[in-house]
């Protein structure tokens, strides 16, 4: 069984009071919390801190955890005869692959601690929740991804330890960044007749060079150049699911978005959203001297002016 | 070690939730979930039915209220605080992305 310094966790001293270790927990809980958290990896950070307090904070727990003596963490621990029967009963029958954290757990009763009492009908299998991170690619058609998980599982005795699980799980087509989707019956084992547990996937889908996400609906930037712009053009605009031809109107201005109708993200019952082009106006940084020649005389000839309304609303100021 | 194989499901906003199976879902005792109600964190879609189901977005806010009532050591009104101020920064947060992609060359 590997030591794991649940103080060192928690930022206090040995010999820290109970005051003392809830004040830290409070504090680490606000900072990884990853329902409140932005800090990478708050998910891990905040079960590691959990993990210290439930076992700090309980006296019992804590004394038995005291009798483990100071390690390493990582360093091989095995506690001295007596100790699970001084510490509250479960004598598991190996410490060999034995989690620490599921130890205590158990200490006292983890059916208790989930507040069902032990010995009292079915107990539903632990939820488990994992993150998964998704190319836009692999969000947009669906994938299947391979995880190896971790899951906490009650054995017969209704005392639950982490068992390692590899598990193959088809993501439907349309998922995106922040979604949450849930795989019935593959949390950790039921007891007693109990049903598992479910697993929750939480959905990270990387950011597309090209394409940005909003609910339904998929943008992308699409750089014309002044001629194209004003005279109309016929473009090769990629898209998810393969480039289509374009038209854009003669007359198009920067910021007008062109809508492409169920080219956007298309989930299981529901419709498919759409695919908005968002013009920008590009201009060429070199030009020679025919092109410039060509642009004088358009400045020249065009009474075009795209300031007028400046005056007016400058007049009215006044 | 063979992988075990099985689907992945959203949750459908279609899809309706009866109060039993929220309060399997979430974790939450019963009382805590219409202590939840009561004060507008949870809304059942009729409040008035003799049995009360939920939308499938409800299991999402109910397993959030669940974590956070474990780890905080929350009563049920902080944690309807809590539950509003974090749906408030969701909605923030996803007008934010939808701004932020509808606005030519942000990348």
């Amino acid at each position: 069984m590997k030591y794991k310094d649940y103080y060192a966790i928690l930022g206090v001293a040995r010999n820290a009071s109970e005051q003392e270790i809830k004040k830290a927990y409070r504090k680490l809980a606000l900072k990884y919390h990853p329902d409140v958290s932005k800090e990478p990896d708050a998910e891990n950070r905040f079960k590691e801190v959990a993990e210290a307090y439930q076992t700090l904070k309980d006296p019992a727990k804590r004394a038995a955890f005291d009798e483990l003596g100071s390690h390493a963490p990582g360093e091989d621990v095995r506690p001295q005869a007596g100790w699970t029967e001084r510490a509250g009963g479960y004598a598991p029958f190996s410490f060999d692959d034995l989690d620490l954290g599921d130890l205590f757990a158990n200490l006292g009763g983890a059916a208790r601690a989930r507040g069902r009492p032990r010995n009292d009908g079915p107990l539903r299998g632990h939820d488990y929740e994992a993150g998964v991170r998704l190319t836009f690619d692999q969000a947009f058609h669906g994938t299947e991804v391979e995880m190896d998980l971790s899951v906490p599982e009650y054995d017969e005795n209704g005392f639950a330890r982490h068992v390692p699980h590899h598990i193959k799980v088809r993501v439907p087509p349309g998922v995106t960044d922040g979604q949450k989707v849930r795989v019935p019956g593959k949390g950790g084992k039921g007891a007693r007749g109990g049903a598992a547990g479910d697993l929750y996937l939480d959905i990270q889908v990387q950011t597309h060079p090209l394409f940005r996400v909003t609910g339904r609906d998929i943008t992308i930037d699409l750089p014309l150049s002044p001629w194209e712009a004003v005279l109309g053009a016929s473009v090769k605009l990629p898209t998810p699911s393969g480039s289509v031809t374009l038209k854009v109107p003669p007359g198009t201005s920067a910021g007008k978005q062109l809508r492409l109708a169920g080219r956007g993200i298309a989930r299981s019952g529901a419709p498919a959203g759409d695919l908005y082009a968002i013009v920008q106006i590009v201009v060429p940084g070199v030009l020679d001297d025919r092109q410039r020649e060509l642009f004088k005389e358009l400045a020249e000839t065009s009474t075009f002016d795209p300031r007028g309304h400046f005056a007016q609303e400058g007049t009215r100021e006044r | 070690m063979n992988a075990e194989y099985a689907e992945a499901q959203s949750f459908d906003e279609r899809e309706v939730i009866p109060l039993s199976q929220l309060i399997e879902l979430s974790g939450l005792p019963e009382a805590a979930l219409r202590e939840l109600v009561d004060y507008g964190a949870l809304s059942p879609l009729d409040p008035q039915a003799y049995t009360w189901t939920f939308s499938a977005r409800s299991v999402i806010v109910a397993r959030t209220a669940s974590r956070l009532r474990e780890d905080f050591e929350l009563d049920t009104h902080a944690l309807s605080v809590v539950l509003a101020l974090i749906e408030r920064v969701d909605a923030l947060e996803s007008e934010l992305r939808a701004l932020r992609a509808r606005r030519a060359g942000s990348r």
